[in-house]
């Protein structure tokens, strides 16, 4: 016969699997730590690379006035400013993709906790069944 | 209303039982209404204006993942600014690459929106995405929306001034370059466009959120009314000549559009309104429970299909059990949204920790007549109370 509760229970595991199991399957798989470091550490080569672009069309932008005026640029002092710049991005990308990141491992954990102790319920079903 | 009411649920009925077929036609609808835009603003190139290539493409980006609509989108467009000159192209290229870098890689759901944004603005009605992203969004689809914006703009920057560039020469490479980047830095339009959306969807969504009556409606047309606001701000300030007949009537479609949103995504019934307070072991509940509009026929429809009961002789079993297998009923619940407001008890001197301000409830559907045990907040025996009870019907 219909068991309402179970229908219940197994709907939302259903739903579970078919939207977010697996990629919060994928998530759970490493350790805190080592999801966080390996996604930021993403991050900072995504910001390196957004740079470097950025940094190429500045120079392209301005490339008549640079290569007139080369031997008359501190080229030391803009490195320095540039790897200022530089610096400041990357971590402020990294800070905001350690925070997104983290949030996301958190609520991976949490909602593969309900879905292992939904796992549980509908086993203790099954077992007052028998 | 009665009969709109029967319609949606028509229509999702529709979407539930075809969704294998009616998901890809929308890929295929949005794809090829995106190339085919893309085709229009900047078709410099006359290989891709075929509507066979267009077809194929939007045939391929229905069965394909949707974010291959955006790769799809993206690649036409640096082709098409490819053929007109490859400055241009490359501007197009970084622009591109600079939102996937920094953006699009934390949120690959929301790419969608950046093709759905310049479609909005294409169709004349770009103030209803900060409208749909404030509703359904978070304050994170300001980014999505803004690339949008800047994708469309810079397509229709490009695509605006495309004599200018092609006037310049095959010697001006460099000048076409800065061209295409000063244009866009010193885009006043678009720069209020962004500032505009940005308040939108932020002001939307924090009233959507609200717990008052009515906070999606109020939610549309305060939003719209400070879409319109800003952008005629922008235009005294920074002298953008938006039109004020187009921003109006603009936001008028939007609201309609973002008030059928509503429809479809949070129609409730106010006038239902229930607020109980309740307790467990850890919190006081105080909750506002909001009837969903619901089609009648529908739920008749659902009643007649009575499931005989089994009829189990034996009566040692456990009470549990009875919940089980002999409580084969038809109920109609009428589906509610609740809010609930969570206070951590203290417990034995010792504080129980606290709670987020807003709990979502399990999505159990419950008896608006008779919901749950009704306790005083003053109660001090920790009991954890059932909030499934519901009405039904025994056989």
């Amino acid at each position: 016969m219909l068991n309402e509760k179970k229908v219940i229970l197994m709907t939302k595991m259903a739903s579970y699997e078919d939207t977010e199991a697996k990629k919060n399957g994928a998530i759970g798989r490493y350790f805190r730590s080592d999801y966080i470091g390996f996604q930021v550490l993403k991050a900072i080569i995504s910001a390196t690379i957004a740079c470097m672009i950025v940094g190429g069309m500045f120079i392209l932008y301005d490339l008549e006035n640079i290569l007139e005026n080369l031997y008359e640029m501190d080229l030391l002092l803009i490195a320095k400013r540039a790897l200022f710049i530089y610096i400041v991005v990357v971590v402020v990308y990294a800070l905001i993709s350690y925070a997104v990141y983290s949030h996301r491992y958190s609520r991976a954990r949490r909602k593969q906790k309900i879905y292992a102790h939904y796992l549980k319920q509908l086993g203790v079903m099954y077992d007052k069944k028998k | 209303m009665r009969e709109l009411l029967v319609v949606r649920e028509h229509i999702k009925h529709f979407y539930a039982k075809f969704e294998v077929y009616v998901t890809p036609l929308l890929k295929f609808i949005l794809a090829f209404v995106a190339l085919v835009m893309i085709k229009n603003n900047v078709g410099y190139f006359p290989r891709l204006n075929s509507m066979a290539i267009v077809l194929i493409i939007a045939l391929m980006c229905s069965f394909l993942p949707q974010n291959f609509i955006v790769f799809f989108s993206a690649a036409f467009s640096v082709l098409h600014l490819y053929k007109l000159s490859y400055e241009v192209a490359i501007v197009a290229v970084c622009v591109y690459l600079l939102l996937f870098l920094m953006y699009l890689r934390f949120s690959p759901r929301d790419t969608i929106v950046v093709v759905l944004t310049p479609v909005c603005f294409a169709l004349n009605i770009p103030y209803l995405m900060p409208l749909v992203a404030g509703l359904v969004g978070t304050p994170t689809s300001i980014v999505s929306v803004c690339c949008g914006a800047i994708v469309y703009y810079l397509l229709s920057f490009i695509s605006g001034n495309a004599g200018s560039m092609l006037a310049l020469g095959e010697d001006g490479s460099l000048a076409k370059l800065r061209y295409v980047i000063d244009g866009m830095m010193d885009h006043k339009e678009m720069l209020t466009m962004l500032l505009a959306i940005s308040v939108t969807v932020i002001v939307v969504y924090l009233i959507r959120r609200l717990s008052i009556d009515y906070a999606w409606s109020f939610a549309i047309g305060i939003g719209a009314l400070m879409n319109i606001v800003l952008l005629l701000l922008g235009d005294v300030v920074y002298y953008t000549n938006v039109s004020i007949f187009g921003v109006f009537f603009g936001s008028i479609v939007a609201v309609l559009l973002a008030m059928v949103l509503q429809f479809f995504v949070f129609d409730v019934d106010y006038s239902r309104t229930e607020k109980v307070q309740f307790e467990d072991d850890d919190y006081y509940y105080y909750v506002k429970a909001v009837p969903k509009n619901k089609a009648g026929d529908i739920g008749k429809k659902a009643k007649k299909a009575v499931v005989k009961p089994k009829i189990d002789d034996d009566e040692d079993e456990d009470e549990d059990d009875d919940d089980e297998d002999d409580d084969v009923r038809i109920v109609r619940r009428t589906q509610t949204a609740t809010r609930m407001q969570t206070t951590p008890r203290t417990t034995q001197g010792s504080v129980r920790p606290v709670a987020g301000s807003t709990r979502t409830p399990v999505s159990r559907p419950q008896s608006t007549a008779n919901r749950q045990t009704v306790r005083p907040t003053t109660a001090t025996n920790a009991t954890r109370h059932s909030s499934s009870s519901s009405t039904t019907t025994p056989q």
